[in-house]
């Protein structure tokens, strides 16, 4: 099988941070750590092109990862392996979406990070195995993702067993027995004793560990975030109102308040007659601000970010977690008050 | 135990159906089953339908239902019906003794356009096929127009009534033929040696117009949970006319074959019990009351394990995962029947309100997931799939959640959802 | 800052302030702009001392009005 392997900007030889705004390219044959991956992959699956593109880059362009999974399909790839990410956020994040892209696409795809890289949700149900924390672990990491890789080559699915960490997708088969069947033997197995037995094992939610508290809000930096459908009259970016699959920006500079007319709610999972009334009930920023005057904040945000939260996926609203905080920290925000609804 | 049921048990004289043809007079033998089109008609005849077609579907046709509303299963206890549907065709007594003439493999299905139903799909043959017990059935199809003037609840009453009418007359047909087996079930009752003990928890939906199911031709909406026979199920003590969440529903079919009952019944290692119908509330104080009102009235009965069913989604859920959380509380061990939301791609969370105590559930399967159906020679109930705005006949890719009982709750299916073993 | 509490501590939100109305979550319509405005300011200095104050789970800050 043709394998393409995506890398970053730092792998792939181009720079470091410095070149962290490099746009998406390719390059014929394995590159970097792409070497060693070719090694154990062997003659039967040869990488015949490495893939790339800055950190910054992909993070602040989605659409990178259709446009460089389609190149790599010109170029004769039948599967994707992107990474080991490790532990880096923005790497991870990269690897992720573009295997997922390539999942779209119809391009088998596999990747590689830490189970701590907050990328890992983007791959959705795309395959990703473990690798280690940092690059010193780079020669275990790569035997995992080749085994993986070729297990996947053979058309076979992967399993914890072979490091699958992330989401896997629960996808419909055909029993041998019918529902109400297998009911009857989860009984006996339950009178015998067995209280853990079940198909469908209860849905986890996050675990999040709380930031440490600002000393004093007095001196910290504070962003206002909503999930509102808050924006500018006549929503220039269609947000949308439901289901969505993006977020907006927008500055607040010289703005006292938000006046109605000039802000809105598009939101459509409630009546939005109050928000838009007034909508400083969305983003308190007439009595934030007053706060940032008196000195009870030490200073607001420039702008605002906001989505729309509903019937929003769990992986979206995951990703524009991820890609607010890097925002935020890059800005040097300390501490964040996020409205919902 | 006499095998004549005179002791409080059932007896099913089965009767199997391999052919299913329209003709002149309604006639059952040897396997062949001739339903007689004049009186179709007449059983069908009521003033709020301007016009009723019938049509034969067979399995492994290139034949597509669109619009399936609800299926009955022929039965009869004698001329007239003798008491079976009771509060429909026979006086509202508790039917599920003596004995009950059934055609096996075939049934009467209404396909057509009703407020609040959701469209769902049968294909008799391809890959859809394993998903749909309808679509393993000679199925006599009643496709009808509304009259001008009639309300939608008076054509759902008249469809309701004349599919009963026509599954008690095609019954009938076989009164005097010799049954291909008479399968004997004993009173639930009678408690003969030291099995475990389980019952049924079969939730109803109750949401009132086109989204309600009758017990003894009432709703439960308002009411407790009530203990009742699983035999009197095989005389139709259980009549649907619900029509949402076609995958999720639970046509009178599937509770005159209750899956649950014939599974526990095909055990030896398990007794079934006892079978308990309760309402779904609509909010969740009621859906308390009724959870733990289930809970004592399973305990009364000395049950050690209950099997909970449901019919509908999210909400549905809710009254299975509180029911099984107060039956444990109560030491009796439970086990959920669910399907799962997981979305299209399989990965969201299955549940969203799953039970806090218990763990034990059977998946039906993921109802985001898609299937393809090939394009099909024919439809019937309909000649444009609305949800898609194409022909009913057409290569489709349509949600698990639009196929006739892909999922169904009573756990008729084979179908389930699980990640790579 | 929301009305449904119960869901922000289920998925995790670290500091939670609850609010009166799914559609405003810093409103409260009902009371007239000029208390609505005082509520608006209460609401946010609570948000202030949430944020400077440890916390290791799920916490609803929704007690006594704050200093």
């Amino acid at each position: 099988m043709r394998i393409a392997h995506y890398l970053n900007q730092f792998f792939a030889g181009v720079g470091g941070e410095d070149a962290a705004g490099a746009g998406p390219d390719l390059r014929e044959g394995a590159v970097g750590p792409g070497k060693r991956l070719a090694a154990l992959m062997g003659d039967e699956h040869p990488i015949v092109a490495t893939a790339f593109c800055g950190d910054d880059h992909a993070s602040g362009h989605p659409e990178f990862a259709a446009a460089l999974v389609e190149e790599m399909r010109e170029m004769g790839a039948e599967l994707l392996i992107a990474g080991p990410a490790f532990t880096s956020g923005r790497y991870g994040l990269a690897c992720g979406r573009i295997v997922s892209a390539a999942a779209q696409a119809g391009l088998p795809a596999l990747a590689a990070m830490h189970p701590d890289n907050p990328g890992l949700a983007e791959a959705g149900g795309t395959p990703v195995v473990a690798s280690g924390a940092t690059a010193r672990e780079m020669r275990p990491s790569l035997e995992r993702l080749a085994a993986a890789a070729r297990k996947l080559a053979a058309g076979e699915e992967l399993t914890t067993e072979d490091g699958r960490i992330g989401l896997v997708p629960r996808t419909n088969r055909l029993a041998k027995r019918s529902a109400a069947q297998r009911a009857a033997a989860l009984v006996l197995e339950r009178l015998g004793g067995d209280r853990e037995a079940t198909e469908i094992p209860l849905p986890s939610f996050d675990q999040v560990t709380p930031a440490a508290p600002v000393a004093d809000p007095a001196d910290a930096l504070v962003a206002l975030l909503t999930e509102g459908g808050f924006v500018p009259a006549g929503n220039p970016d269609r947000l949308e109102s439901a289901r969505a699959t993006k977020w907006v920006r927008h500055s607040l500079e010289g703005l006292d308040s938000v006046q109605a007319g000039e802000f809105e709610s598009v939101h459509g999972g409630f009546s939005t007659q109050w928000a838009n009334a007034d909508p400083n009930r969305i983003l308190p920023l007439d009595v934030a601000r007053e706060l940032e005057r008196e000195g009870a904040i030490g200073g607001l945000h420039s702008e605002y970010f906001a989505t729309t939260g509903n019937g929003t996926t769990v992986a979206d609203a995951r990703r524009f977690g991820v890609e607010w905080a890097a925002e935020l920290h890059q800005a040097h925000i300390q501490a964040v008050i996020l409205t919902a609804t | 135990m006499s095998p004549s049921g005179d002791d409080g048990g059932l007896s099913r004289l089965v009767h199997e159906v391999r052919e299913l043809v329209l003709g002149d007079r309604t006639l059952y033998e040897s396997g062949r089953l001739t339903v007689s089109e004049e009186a179709a008609r007449s059983l069908l005849r009521d003033p709020a339908l301007a016009e009723v077609r019938l049509a034969c579907a067979s399995p492994g046709e290139s034949v597509r239902i669109i619009g399936a509303l609800d299926a009955v299963q022929p039965c009869s206890k004698g001329p007239g019906g003798g008491g079976v549907f009771p509060g429909f065709l026979g006086p509202a007594l508790p039917p599920g003794r003596g004995e009950t003439h059934v055609l096996r493999g075939t049934a009467v299905l209404a396909a057509g356009h009703l407020p609040r139903a959701q469209e769902a799909v049968i294909d008799m043959s391809g890959p859809a096929a394993p998903l749909s017990p309808l679509a393993a059935t000679h199925n006599l199809v009643i496709e009808f127009e509304r009259a001008p003037d009639a309300a939608w609840e008076e054509v759902e009453a008249a469809l309701r009534r004349g599919l009963l009418r026509l599954a008690v007359h095609l019954a009938e047909a076989a009164l005097e033929a010799e049954p291909d087996a008479v399968e004997v079930l004993p009173d639930p009752a009678s408690f003969p040696d030291g099995r475990p003990r389980v019952g049924i928890v079969t939730n109803l939906q109750t949401q009132g117009k086109f989204k309600d199911v009758f017990v003894y031709g009432r709703s439960l909406s308002g009411g407790l949970p009530t203990l009742i026979s699983p035999n009197e199920l095989d005389d139709g003590a259980v009549v649907s006319g619900q029509y949402g969440h076609p995958a999720l529903k639970n046509p009178t079919y599937l509770h005159q074959t209750h899956p649950v009952v014939a599974a526990l019944r095909e055990r030896d290692d398990l007794w079934l019990a006892a079978l308990v119908l309760c309402p779904e509330p609509v909010d969740q104080g009621t859906k308390e009351l009724v959870s733990a009102h289930a809970a004592r009235l399973c305990a009364g009965l000395g049950l050690d394990a209950a099997i909970l069913t449901k019919e509908g989604g999210g909400n549905a859920d809710a009254d299975v995962s509180l029911k099984m959380d107060r039956l444990e509380e109560e030491g009796i061990a439970t086990v959920g029947i669910f399907a799962e939301m997981a979305g299209r791609d399989g990965t969201g969370p299955s549940l969203v309100v799953p039970p806090s105590l218990a763990k034990a559930m059977v998946s039906t399967g993921n109802y985001d997931e898609r299937v393809s159906l090939p394009s099909c020679a024919r439809a019937l109930g309909g000649d444009r799939l609305a949800l898609l705005d194409r022909p009913a006949t057409d290569e489709l890719e349509l949600p698990a959640a639009a196929v006739y009982c892909a999922l169904n709750p009573l756990g008729w299916g084979r179908l389930t959802c699980s990640e790579a073993a | 800052m929301c009305n449904l509490v119960s869901i922000a501590r289920r998925v995790g939100a670290p500091r939670i302030v609850p609010t009166r109305g799914i559609p405003y979550p810093t409103g409260a319509p009902e009371l007239g702009p000029e208390a609505e405005r005082a509520w608006r300011r209460e609401l946010l200095e609570r948000a202030l001392h949430a944020l400077s104050t440890p916390v290791t789970e799920p916490t609803v800050f929704d007690g006594d009005p704050v200093q």
